[in-house]
């Protein structure tokens, strides 16, 4: 178990290195794979709250330190309404809700239905997206939405859910190697004599 | 809730409000270790790219040469590869005198560099360059192209060979602007997630009856201490007059989607 949480965080430093790599689809409104993201959702389902809080804990500070812009510089006088930066650590709480949220399937996970768990993943990313564009706007202090932007959330959550049963299987594997179950109940059922 | 699962929580939390009240400097030494740690993985990942692309560009290659052996004799064949690879320098020559001409032209004291990786971002527009401290390069410089204005530059990595840059298209880099052939000043920024496509500029606070129409053209003020003037920025799209102002917006002129050598301006001359 602990051998288990240990590789799963190691896992997400590694798909933060991956990240830097995946190009962004222009043909497709410059959506991309949410790498960080899914593995991120991938493991909460398979651990328990406080790993999956430590993972969250990490993925949004390092998602943080990777994206964050430094001061506007400049003359105030000139530049009145500078842009506010959103503050470091924001992501923190949204890894947190989405990890609470993937959590909430974790019974159906743990029976083998990995399924509805990769289908929930693409929409925790949906939410994700949407939830930082209100933020964002919320700091602007506008509001704008239009069909472009509500593409590139789309294909974005669409393309990372793709992905999800390759990082499962990478879990299955990793669980396996570490004499570990993270769907003990599939496990019971399929030892069950007929 | 299960004592264990409350610590963790309580835990989680302290350590989110202990993120969210780090200050700008706390923030930025934070990224810079970030950045420290995983520059080796970045570097032998580059360098892994541009083996890839070597490697494609010659199976590429290969594969026109093949298709050319089975049309004519083996001798054109190598020819045509040989007249190629000609091509290819010729290409590249021109590029390069086209580089220096503008390093010529520009009144700055500039710093060519080339655009090596686009940040994994999904709202923030950032490139990262192969240039940094090394040569001068610090926060706050403007970034330009031979069509224009880039962007500026946002982050120096503490390795000095890189530094990160803040495109024009990030609503986060406000410039000062001129509308050529007016009296019209405004303040240029792009929006984040505001546009499909081809990227637009927003030009905000000009005077409510603003006299500009589509195709003038955008150019720096040179006030706020950031960007030198007559910069290009872009053209006129559109104008949209309010009742206390206008907004314009304006196609920038540097192709974003394409960005391959940049200069830092390191100092003005004048």
């Amino acid at each position: 178990m602990i051998r288990y949480s240990f590789i799963t965080i190691l896992l997400l430093l590694a798909a933060f290195v991956v990240q830097q790599f995946l190009p962004a689809f222009t043909g497709l409104h410059d959506s991309r794979i949410l790498l960080v993201q899914l593995v991120f959702l991938c493991c909460a389902v398979t651990v328990g709250q406080p790993t999956m809080l430590l993972l969250a804990f990490i993925g949004g500070f390092f998602w943080d330190a990777q994206c964050a812009l430094g001061p506007h510089g400049g003359d105030p006088e000139v530049y009145t309404q500078q842009v506010e930066n959103l503050r470091f650590g924001y992501s923190i709480l949204l890894f947190g809700g989405m990890g609470v949220l993937m959590q909430g399937i974790q019974p159906l996970f743990k029976q083998g239905k990995w399924h509805f768990s990769a289908l929930l993943s693409g929409i925790a990313v949906l939410l994700y997206l949407a939830a930082e564009y209100t933020i964002i706007n919320f700091i602007r202090g506008e509001f704008a939405l239009n069909q472009a932007t509500m593409r590139q959330m789309s294909w974005t959550a669409f393309l990372t859910m793709l992905f999800s049963p390759l990082v499962f299987w990478m879990l299955f594997r990793i669980a396996k190697l570490c004499d570990h179950s993270i769907n003990p109940e599939a496990g019971r059922k399929r030892r069950r004599p007929r | 809730m299960k004592p264990l699962n409350l610590i963790a929580l309580l835990l989680f939390l302290g350590g989110a409000v202990w993120a969210l009240t780090r200050s700008e400097r706390t923030v930025r030494e934070i990224q810079n270790a970030y950045y420290e740690a995983i520059s080796p993985f970045l570097k032998s990942g580059s360098q892994l790219e541009n083996k890839a692309r070597l490697f494609t560009k010659e199976t590429r290659n290969s594969k026109q040469l093949e298709a050319d052996l089975e049309a004519t004799r083996d001798q054109l064949g190598r020819l045509k590869l040989i007249e190629s690879r000609f091509r290819e320098l010729e290409y590249e020559n021109v590029q390069l005198r086209h580089a220096l001409d503008f390093k010529k032209a520009t009144r700055f004291d500039v710093v060519a560099a080339r655009v090596i990786r686009r940040n994994p971002t999904t709202w923030w527009q950032t490139v990262e360059i192969d240039a940094g401290s090394d040569r001068g390069i610090g926060t706050q410089l403007a970034v330009l192209s031979n069509e224009g204005l880039v962007g500026k530059i946002d982050r120096v990595d503490n390795s000095g060979d890189r530094a990160s840059v803040l495109l024009l298209t990030d609503e986060k880099c406000q410039v000062s602007a001129r509308v050529e052939g007016s009296p019209e000043v405004g303040i240029l920024s792009g929006q984040r997630g505001g546009f499909d496509g081809d990227p637009m500029l927003r030009l905000r606070f000009l005077s409510a009856n603003a006299a500009v129409r589509p195709g003038q053209r955008v150019l720096t003020t040179g006030r706020g201490g950031i960007f030198q003037p007559n910069i290009l920025l872009g053209t006129i799209h559109s104008v949209e007059k309010g009742a206390l102002d206008s907004e314009a917006l304006v196609r920038p002129s540097v192709n974003f989607a394409d960005l391959g050598a940049v200069f830092v301006v390191l100092s003005a001359d004048s």
